[in-house]
């Protein structure tokens, strides 16, 4: 099998793999760095002296790759989200729509499906917070 | 072979240059934190 062959049939893979390799240092960094910041914060409490405002902001922050389930902070992050997410269906619907006739158009039709999925659930989120008081 | 493959696949520098940035994007970030961090740690241990 040249490189060319094994290329056409799975260039599709380059994306999950990246998702899982960003996702994984992303929670490694997040991880260490929230243990720095509580670390540091806990030393300032202890000599009795104010933690600097920028390090209590990052402890606040939430991380992009945490894994907590719930609901998202924000109020408006689950209609934005749901915006997105259907944006990104309607591309990748569009996108399996122009090259149907390919045989690895499924790759296209599979995130377009999992957006759409994704873009029910921010709506719902959104419908639940908006009820919520 | 090489420019049947570019003509096949060009479209894909637009995700890999995506790709590139969140890289990039993320190296930054991680940057400032760990500038604020070791700011924090030196002022610490000054006072």
């Amino acid at each position: 099998m040249t490189f060319e062959e094994l290329f056409t049939g799975y260039w599709w893979l380059m994306f999950p793999v990246f998702g899982m390799f960003i996702a994984l240092i992303g929670m490694f960094q997040a991880e260490s760095r929230s243990r720095q910041v509580m670390n540091l914060i806990k030393s300032y409490v202890d000599q009795g002296k104010e933690p600097p405002p920028e390090l209590l902001k990052m402890a606040q922050e939430r991380s992009d790759y945490n894994m907590d389930v719930g609901l998202p902070t924000p109020r408006s992050s689950g209609l934005w989200s749901f915006f997105v997410f259907l944006a990104l269906a309607a591309g990748f619907g569009v996108g399996y729509w122009w090259i149907r006739a390919e045989e690895w158009s499924f790759a296209f039709l599979i995130v377009a499906v999992t957006m759409g999925v994704l873009a029910i659930g921010s709506l719902i989120i959104a419908l639940v917070q908006r009820n919520r008081p | 072979m090489t420019v049947e493959l570019f003509r096949d696949f060009w479209w894909l520098m637009f995700p890999v240059f995506g790709m590139v940035m969140a890289i990039l994007g993320m190296v930054r970030d991680h940057d400032y934190q760990s500038q604020i961090i070791r700011q924090a740690r030196e002022k610490l241990e000054r006072k």
